[in-house]
């Protein structure tokens, strides 16, 4: 077992990990943060993105020890109480959010690229979204949900 | 305000300006039909706290895993598990010894075992389950039971299961079943047409690729044995779980959990039948199953592939007047939808046109493949592609607009489908006419940015039967109540796949009693506490347990009145029901609020309860002619025009524009009826251009997302969605349905404007750039 520290939604963690396993299934099965989706688990469909240091992985691709030292944002830590990320608010209030399944790994995408990217062009935002699948709603939605994000956090000129 | 903001805004004030009411539903101001309510499971879906079915495992829980067949075609001569069963940490290694009841399922026929006895049929096949106290030793004690097998012959095509001497799938033979349609004298009208044209059309197989993958858990408590899957028609799925596994029906229960879309996938039993084996042989304990997005695709049925060959036959002006239709059809190894499957392809063969001679045979061949089942679009996709193919080559032959055929052939109200059904109300018209006139089809331009780029128009159009039709039992049930606390609790068995369905009846039965949407609280899809409201499949739940709401709700809403009229000492019929409250419009101040209703109620013994079943009938297509009266209960049109680029040097397609529109009765919730066809559109895309499921005997050569092409954002365009209403007499506020035609619709737009851009059809799909750049080069 190794003897994994990190940081989880801004908490410092300190657990015993099979080196073997996956950050995804780590932080489902051992961390019961289950909003973190997997789906194609070959690191193609973006649905179990975490950010792992701001950065926007694919977590059925990392292993867990390889957040050693290292600060993990889920799903579960965007929302600060009952208030919502604006993200994840103009996902529901689009029209963005079908099944569900891709949200939370379309949101985290999201977040990463207006997090690093204040002002996205149309092409950075596809550049930044275009690793995640949805399956269902035809992603004309979840465009105008990040675009919408991005002009109410007053980022966009 | 960005450029896709502006198209939508522009798409959801063009309802209004296209939104047709008939004058009975326009005396009534809707307040909750009708309006983009935010969908009620959306906020815990963007948190990330919903449970689908993988999220109701633990580690203290013990984990399946299904041994499948070595062989697509084979004897099993002997299983012997006990090797496996001596694996630490390994609890118990079932086989078909150890089912209890009929050990076979399938939703038309039971001709699926759930664990094999003695013979496997592809790949997929379950011999054995291991559990065992986490899934890596379940993994590991899966390579130790020992098959002996006997390989047979295997058949991959149809060519060779329909071979004289071809080893026997089943054993009644390698064909499913025929089914035939007769209208008219085809083959001489066919002899006297002016202008023939025939060709050979291959779909591919397809797989539904919902992101949720096959995950939920079960128990066993020695009473009521209680199944967690998502499925999409929990009642059935109850049923054949049940007398698979000698279990009385009373004695099983399913959740659906939250899911991550179907797509017809969840139609056929999947780890529902193995988690309830394992949970009767240990009782007291959760099992957890899972697959792999492998095995998920190794082991669920695909869309059929089905080879078409079409001949249409018109006189000089245009005038369709015979087509003889034969559809091939890849059943792969088990019947499950298909024999379904094969009859919606018959009974829209020819689409939304009218054909007065039609001759049509449809084929279902066993073999050694995936099985193929349903899947959005259900035999109507696979055929749209057919028709609409035919009608651009009559087009080119005629020297005619293609568009200008189409409209000179259209079904208008009054007219006969291929089935012979009268339609009463047909919008096929409307329907193209709105996108002829978005794209503005008599100016469009061919000129483009350079010159190995070809730019082509195409158009479809989608005459759509919904319900499953046929004089199938179709029927939906809902029950409303009033509680105590003054909330509308509202239940029905409808699966909420992602589509939407929870805001569907939520908002009618809120419209229905006139009370504000937060008032009702919608409890779905658990056996033991909702009634049977059939499958989520055929664009049947808007249409079937919207209906059935409506008709409880309004049910309950009577029971209301006549508590407001006593209480308040007014007339029943002057007591109306508006935002949560009771009254008599001429003394507005005497109110009662939902609670106080409640309460005076249960004082005066009322139970406030109301449930309802709909269930309108059809007739069955006739054997010889498949001919009825009323094969579907209604019928769903729309239309689509894409206009794209096609690079020359390299088979690549850019979709540059891409309008759809649809004909749904009533938008009940029109964000969502946006995003049904955005996305229906999408999964089209998907069919159209780049997604197959390549086999190479008979395993899954891309059994993963890397190398099965799904559509990404780069690859949809803008879909402007053109969404008219007009009533339907048997829906729910007028409203129809939207789940499948927006994908039956794209497939044949965008195949039509491939062959506009480059001047030869392509005849197999997908559309690949290779296959561009192969039909060019031919």
């Amino acid at each position: 077992m190794w003897p994994l520290k990190f940081k989880l939604n801004g908490k410092r963690m300190s657990r015993k990990v099979k080196p073997t396993q996956t950050l995804l299934d780590f932080l489902r099965l051992e961390m019961d943060l289950t909003g973190t989706k997997g789906a194609c688990e070959e690191g193609e469909c973006g649905s179990c993105y975490v950010l792992v240091d701001g950065k926007p992985m694919n977590s059925c691709m990392m292993l867990a020890p390889q957040v050693q030292d290292r600060e993990v944002v889920t799903i579960e830590g965007l929302a600060k109480g009952r208030k919502l990320d604006v993200i994840q608010r103009k996902f529901i209030e689009c029209g963005a959010v079908q099944c569900g399944y891709c949200t939370p790994g379309l949101i985290m995408a999201a977040k990463a690229l207006l997090a690093e990217n204040p002002h996205p062009t149309r092409e950075e935002f596809l550049v930044g979204i275009e690793g995640n699948i949805c399956r269902c709603t035809g992603y004309n939605k979840i465009m105008r949900a990040c675009e919408s994000a991005a002009d109410e956090m007053g980022l966009k000129k | 305000m960005s450029k896709s903001t502006e198209i939508l805004d522009k798409q959801i004030a063009a309802l209004h300006v296209t939104a047709r009411s008939s004058s009975a539903y326009e005396q009534k101001q809707m307040k909750v039909v009708g309006k983009g309510a935010q969908r009620l499971d959306a906020v815990g879906k963007a948190t990330g706290e919903t449970k689908y079915g993988q999220d109701l495992f633990s580690k203290k829980f013990l984990f399946a895993k299904a041994l499948r067949a070595a062989h697509p075609h084979a004897e099993i001569l002997s299983i012997d598990p006990r090797e496996a069963k001596k694996v630490p940490g390994v609890i118990t290694v079932l086989t078909h010894k150890d089912v209890s009841g009929t050990n076979l399922h399938g939703l038309i026929r039971r001709d699926q075992e759930v664990l094999c006895s003695h013979k496997v049929r592809y790949l997929g096949d379950a011999i054995a389950i291991v559990v065992a106290t986490d899934e890596e030793i379940a993994g590991a004690a899966l390579r130790k039971i020992k098959v002996d097998y006997k390989p047979l012959p295997a058949l991959f095509t149809m060519e060779d299961a329909l071979k004289p001497d071809a080893p026997k799938i089943h054993a009644e033979g390698n064909v499913l079943g025929e089914k035939h349609l007769r209208k008219g004298d085809a083959p001489t009208a066919m002899a006297e047409a002016d202008v023939i044209v025939e060709d050979v059309i291959q779909t591919q197989s397809v797989d539904h690729a919902f992101l949720d993958l096959e995950a939920g858990r079960a128990r066993w408590d020695g009473k009521m044995l209680t199944i967690e899957v998502s499925g999409q028609w929990l009642h059935e799925e109850r049923r054949l779980i049940a007398l698979a596994l000698g279990l009385p029906l009373e004695k099983l229960r399913i959740i659906q959990p939250a899911t991550g879309g179907a797509f017809g996938g969840r139609e056929d039993i999947s780890i529902q039948i193995y988690l309830g084996l394992c949970a009767l042989k240990l009782k007291a304990k959760t099992i957890c199953m899972r697959y792999s997005r492998a095995e998920s695709m190794m082991v669920r049925h695909k869309r059929h592939p089905i080879r078409v060959h079409y001949k249409l036959g018109a006189k000089k002006d245009g005038t369709l007047v015979a087509a003889q239709v034969t559809f091939y059809v890849d059943k792969g190894a088990y019947a499950s939808t298909g024999i379904a499957v094969m009859r919606k392809a018959s009974s829209h063969a020819t689409g939304p046109y009218k054909v007065p001679n039609v001759w049509v045979d449809v084929i279902g061949v066993f073999t050694n493949n995936n099985p193929c089942g349903a899947m959005r679009g259900f035999g109507a996709a696979q055929t749209a592609i057919a028709y609409e193919g035919l009608m651009d080559r009559l087009a080119v032959k005629l020297g005619m607009d293609k568009a200008e055929l189409r409209m000179k052939n259209l079904v208008k109200s009054g007219d006969e489908v291929t089935t012979g059904q009268v339609v009463p109300y047909a919008t096929a018209v409307e329907c193209f006419d709105a996108v002829l006139t978005r794209i503005d089809w008599k100016n469009r331009s061919y000129a483009t940015p350079a010159p190995h780029l070809k730019r082509g128009y195409g158009v479809s159009i989608v005459c759509f039967g919904l319900g499953y039709g046929d004089g199938f039992p179709d029927a939906s049930r809902a029950r409303c109540r009033l509680t105590e606390d003054g909330i509308v609790e509202l239940y029905s068995s409808g699966v909420d796949v992602g589509q939407g369905l929870i805001n569907m009846v939520s908002q009618i039965a809120a419209e229905e009693i006139g009370v504000p949407l937060e008032k009702v609280r919608p409890i779905l899809a658990d056996t033991q506490l909702t009634p049977e409201s059939g499958s989520t499949s055929a664009t049947r739940q808007t249409y079937f347990t919207g209906s059935a709401v409506q008709l409880a709700a309004a049910e309950l809403k009577k029971q209301l009145q006549d508590i407001a009229a006593a209480h308040l000492k007014e007339l029943v019929y002057e007591i109306q029901i508006e935002n949560g409250e009771a009254y008599n419009a001429v003394r507005p101040a005497k109110r009662m609020t939902l609670k106080e209703l409640a309460r005076e109620g249960k004082r005066r013994g009322f139970s406030l309860e109301a449930t309802s079943v709909f269930k309108p009938p059809t007739m069955p297509e006739d054997t010889r002619t498949g001919q009825s009266m009323r094969a579907f209960v209604t019928y769903l049109f729309g239309s689509h025009a894409c206009q794209l680029l096609v690079d020359t040097e390299t088979g690549e397609v850019k979709i540059e524009r891409y309008i759809a529109c649809h004909d749904v009765g009533r938008a009940i919730n029109p964000d969502q009826v946006i995003g049904q066809i955005q996305g229906g559109v999408t999964m089209g895309i998907g069919m159209a251009l780049m997604e197959e499921v390549v086999l190479k005997d008979g395993r899954i050569l891309n059994p993963g997302f890397t190398d099965y092409i799904l559509p990404t954002i780069r690859d949809v365009p803008e879909i402007e969605c053109i969404v008219l209403e007009n009533p339907d007499p048997g829906g729910p506020f007028g409203a129809r349905g939207v789940g499948e035609p927006p994908l039956i619709g794209t497939g044949p737009a965008i195949l039509s404007a491939i062959y506009d851009a480059i001047g030869t059809p392509v005849r197999e799909l997908p559309a690949t750039p290779e296959r561009i750049w192969r039909a060019m080069a031919s």
